[in-house]
């Protein structure tokens, strides 16, 4: 296909850039190598894009961004007195930085607890290597040694009340006629209601009074 | 350093260093955005502090998804402009840039070889008077593209007009251009 001028004129951009199809491509070539004006043109327009890529931004005047943000924001506060000293705090205040204050503090107590640092009453020896060192051992041995024993403990009392509870529920008894005496196993208390006396019953008495001794033993037993 | 569309989301919850940095990012180009389409440095300074305070009277309505928060303020760089422009087309002096020129081009142009600065600021000014010239349109099209570096597809959304209008718009504006450069006696090489 054979362009003219208008043809050209009209993809002069798309062919400087290369986006033509190839066919197209061609056949704009083909006319610029043999039209004059054409080539020109285009020489001009090639020129001017890459003299205007090449052209910097223009630096925006120093009072421009300051303006800006006094009328949006409004002027800057003239801190007098106490604020103006301690006005450079104020980006302290922020929630950020507190909560990241917060959690430093934390970690360095649980550490110092770790190494057996006391604060009370510091020494230079806490803060020797070996004495750190063996504190951290003996703290992570102290824990491990209560944690074993709390489970060892879970253990007994889990046994305990699998020995004291009926594998399988007892079937109820049927109700018997209000004429009929009590049945065995079950006396009568003062007002006339029958005592619960069977095994379950007496089984959760005695799982709970194991199971609160239990519980007081770790920490005694372990110091 | 953080993205523009978090630092927005700090602005709208009140944090003013926030605005105070996405401030900072975009004054140059919305300034220079500003100075391509009206000629004037006064104009353009006033323009862009318009555009800014706008932005962030508007900053709740930006979603992130339509497009980055740069191409929206573009974009309302660009109506503002041309709000401005039929606002002032009666009582505008197509000459009066001549004397404000110079000095922004030169400041621009400082710290490089005497021979290359000087040409420089010559072809920033005749291609100022030339943009000047020519139809907005055609303007802002040519602007975006070759002097702010924006793709066919930002373009298409600060113009608010189909992808083939936009490639229209940049054709023709550029051999406007060049012919207006040609009436000037200028040759970009």
């Amino acid at each position: 296909m054979n362009w003219n001028c208008e043809d050209v004129e009209e993809k002069l951009s798309e062919y400087l850039e290369g986006e033509l199809a190839p066919a197209d491509e061609a056949a704009c070539a083909a006319h610029i190598a043999g039209c004059e004006k054409c080539r020109e043109l285009s020489a001009t327009v090639r020129g001017l894009i890459g003299a205007m890529h090449a052209l910097e931004p223009i630096a925006a005047p120093v009072r421009l961004a300051p303006a800006i943000l006094v009328r949006t924001l409004g002027p800057k506060e003239d801190l007098r007195g106490w604020r103006a000293w301690f006005g450079w705090l104020r980006p302290v205040w922020q929630p950020r930085i507190a909560y990241g204050a917060l959690t430093v503090m934390l970690t360095v107590v649980v550490l110092s607890q770790a190494l057996g640092i006391q604060w009370r009453r510091p020494t230079l020896a806490d803060l020797n290597p070996v004495n750190l060192y063996h504190s951290a051992d003996r703290q992570a041995h102290l824990v491990y040694a209560r944690g074993a024993k709390f489970f060892g403990d879970l253990r007994v009392v889990y046994e305990i009340e699998s020995r004291l509870q009926p594998s399988e529920p007892e079937p109820q008894p049927k109700k018997a006629p209000e004429a009929q005496p009590s049945s065995p196993g079950k006396s009568e208390g003062p007002s006339g209601k029958p005592l619960d006396l069977n095994r379950a019953g007496f089984g959760r008495g005695y799982q709970t009074r194991a199971a609160s001794i239990l519980w007081l033993v770790p920490a005694r037993s372990i110091r | 350093m953080e993205p523009d569309a978090q630092l927005v989301q700090q602005c709208i919850r009140g944090d003013g260093a926030a605005w105070e940095e996405l401030v900072r990012r975009h004054t140059r180009r919305i300034y220079n955005l500003c100075y391509r389409f009206t000629s004037q440095r006064q104009e353009a300074e006033d323009l862009s502090q318009e555009v800014f305070l706008r932005v962030y009277k508007t900053l709740p309505s930006y979603r992130s998804q339509y497009g980055a928060f740069g191409t929206w303020v573009t974009s309302v760089t660009r109506n503002l402009l041309i709000d401005h422009y039929r606002r002032t087309r009666r009582d505008r002096l197509t000459d009066s840039m001549e004397d404000v020129m110079p000095q922004v081009e030169q400041k621009e142009a400082a710290g490089r070889r005497p021979d290359h600065s000087a040409a420089v600021v010559e072809l920033s000014m005749h291609l100022q008077k030339a943009l000047a010239k020519i139809s907005p349109d055609l303007r802002e099209a040519v602007i975006l593209r070759d002097l702010e570096g924006l793709d066919y597809r930002e373009i298409q959304q600060v113009l608010e007009v189909p992808e083939g209008t936009v490639k229209s718009r940049i054709n023709r504006g550029r051999i406007e251009l060049a012919r207006v450069l040609d009436q000037m006696g200028v040759r970009p090489n």
